[in-house]
C-alpha cells in the first residue's frame, strides 16, 4: 500500500480587525501570479520577434505600471514579497522571488 | 492498542489475539535484520506504545509491532495521512524503532505503514523476498545513510533605488535581462552540484538523487537545488562528511548542508537494480 | 520509553528529511485555503484547480498568433 501525499490544509484564522489585510493577502496573491505569468508570457511574444515596436512598447508599458501598482499595494497592506509567495507542490514556485 | 512483552513466539501472539477480538489489528513491520537477537529489543516501543516484536523466518528477521486497524486500515489511513500532525507523531514513532533495531543488527528499514494482516503473511514475505533482502542486508552491512542538499544562497533583492525604466521596452529589456541572469546561474549551480554529486558518489557505497524539498514542509524559502542521498561506510564516514561540508565553501552563491548518520531508508530498495 | 539508541546512525533528522524517506521523495502539501471568521469555517479555496485553469489558458495564447489584446 502506498501512501499518497498529505495534503495539508492552510486555515485562514481572521477577525473583524485583521480580515481586510488577511483577504488581501490572498487576493494579491493570486494577482502577483497572475502578473508574473503575463510578464513571462510577454517576454516570449517579444522573443518570437512578431510584435511591433509600438506593440512592445505598449506592452512593455502597462507591465511596468502594474508592477509599480502591486508595489504599492503590498506597501499599502504591509505585506513583503515574500508574504505573497504561494508554493503550488507540482505545478512548482510559480511565484518567484524577483532575481 | 495493545502493550506486551517482546516475544518472538506466535503462539504468545495468537493468543492473545484470541483473548482480545476487539478491535482488529494489523501486524505493522518496522524493518528487517539478519543476525538479530529478539531479547537486545527488549523495551523497544513501536507505533502508539505498543512493544516489538520478532517474527523469524529464513535467516531473517522481521520486526513487527501490533497497529489498530480503527487507525492503520486502508480507509483509516487515507484520511490520517491528510493530518500531518499525525502523521509527524506516527513517523517519529516509526523511527524511533527502526533506529533501535539498526543499534543492535545490520537493518533495512521499512517504509511508512507497511502492514500485514498476520505473522504468516510477513513470514511468508520474508520467504518470498528472501533474496532481495538479503541483497538489501548486504548492501547496507556496515553503512549509513548520509544526506547533502544544497541551497541557492538568498539573492540581494534587485535595489529599490534605481531609477525607472525610462520606456516600456526599456523595461521588458531589464525583465529579459534578469530573467537571463537567473537562468545562467541556475545551470552553472546545476553543473557544478552535478560534478560535486559525482564526486560524493564515488566515495559511497551506493548513491540517490531525491526530489527538492517542498518549502511548506522543510521551511525554507531559498530554492532546494540538490537533494541527494548517500550510502558510507562506517569506516568513510567522517572523511565524506568533510569533503562535502568544504567542497563548495568558497562558492557563496550555494550552502552545502551534510547530515547523518541514518538507518539506510534510502538504500533499502528491494526492487532489482 | 524507547531504549536510548547508541547507533552510529542516530543523528537526528528533520521531519521534511523523514517524510521524504518513509513517505517516498517529493512529498507534496497540496495546498488549500480555508478562510475562518469568528472561529467559523467559512469558504475553501482550491488554489490549485484555479491556477492550472489559468495556465493552460495562457499556454492556448501561445499558439493563437498576433492577437489584438
Amino acid at each position: 500500500m502506498r501512501p499518497e501525499p498529505s495534503r495539508l490544509t492552510q486555515r485562514l484564522e481572521s477577525d473583524p480587525d485583521s480580515i481586510q489585510r488577511d483577504l488581501m493577502k490572498l487576493v494579491l496573491t493570486l494577482v502577483e501570479l497572475i502578473r508574473q505569468l503575463m510578464e513571462a508570457q510577454a517576454l516570449r511574444r517579444v522573443e518570437q520577434g512578431d510584435l511591433s515596436p509600438g506593440q512592445v512598447e505598449d506592452l512593455g508599458s502597462a507591465l511596468m505600471r502594474l508592477e509599480e501598482a502591486m508595489s504599492e499595494l503590498r506597501e499599502r497592506f504591509d505585506l513583503s514579497p515574500e508574504d505573497l509567495n504561494l508554493d503550488l507542490g507540482p505545478l512548482g514556485t510559480l511565484v518567484r522571488r524577483e532575481p | 492498542m495493545s502493550s506486551g512483552r517482546a516475544s518472538s513466539s506466535s503462539r504468545t501472539a495468537a493468543r492473545k489475539e484470541k483473548a482480545d477480538p476487539m478491535p482488529a489489528s494489523g501486524h505493522y513491520l518496522v524493518a528487517v535484520s539478519r543476525s538479530l537477537d529478539p531479547h537486545a529489543l527488549t523495551g523497544v516501543q513501536g507505533i502508539r506504545d505498543s512493544a516489538v516484536r520478532v517474527v523469524e523466518c529464513e535467516g531473517l528477521q522481521a520486526v513487527v509491532c501490533d497497529v489498530d486497524l480503527d487507525e492503520f486500515g486502508e480507509e483509516p489511513l487515507r484520511r490520517n495521512l491528510e493530518n500531518l500532525s499525525w502523521v509527524e507523531e506516527m513517523a517519529r514513532a516509526h523511527h524511533a524503532a527502526v533506529c533501535a533495531v539498526d543499534a543492535v543488527a545490520t537493518t533495512v528499514p521499512m517504509r511508512f505503514a507497511t502492514i500485514y494482516e498476520s505473522e504468516d503473511r510477513v513470514a511468508e514475505q520474508l520467504r518470498v523476498l528472501r533474496d532481495p533482502l538479503t541483497e538489501a542486508l548486504d548492501r547496507v552491512d556496515g553503512a549509513a545513510e548520509w544526506s547533502v542538499k544544497a541551497y541557492a544562497a538568498p539573492v540581494a533583492a534587485e535595489a529599490e533605488d534605481r531609477p525607472r525604466a525610462e520606456t516600456g521596452a526599456a523595461y521588458l529589456a531589464r525583465r529579459r535581462e534578469a530573467v537571463e541572469a537567473r537562468r545562467r546561474r541556475e545551470s552553472d549551480d546545476e553543473q557544478v552540484l552535478s560534478d560535486l554529486h559525482h564526486e560524493l558518489a564515488t566515495r559511497a557505497v551506493a548513491s540517490r538523487r531525491l526530489m527538492p524539498q517542498d518549502p511548506r514542509l522543510s521551511g525554507r524559502q531559498e530554492p532546494m537545488r540538490m537533494n541527494a542521498a548517500y550510502l558510507v561506510t562506517h569506516d568513510a564516514a567522517q572523511s565524506f562528511s568533510d569533503y562535502a561540508t568544504k567542497a563548495l565553501a568558497d562558492r557563496t552563491e550555494l550552502r552545502v548542508e551534510v547530515d547523518g548518520p541514518w538507518p539506510p531508508y534510502s538504500f533499502a530498495s528491494l526492487e532489482p537494480s | 520509553m524507547t531504549l536510548e539508541s547508541t547507533t552510529r546512525a542516530s543523528a537526528q533528522i528533520s521531519l521534511v528529511d523523514l517524510l521524504d524517506r518513509l513517505l517516498g521523495t517529493g512529498v507534496v502539501l497540496v495546498g488549500d485555503v480555508v478562510i475562518s471568521l469568528a472561529g467559523i469555517d467559512l469558504v475553501r479555496v482550491q488554489l490549485e484547480a484555479l491556477i492550472t485553469s489559468v495556465r493552460s489558458e495562457l499556454d492556448q495564447g501561445e499558439d493563437a498568433g498576433t492577437d489584438e489584446a
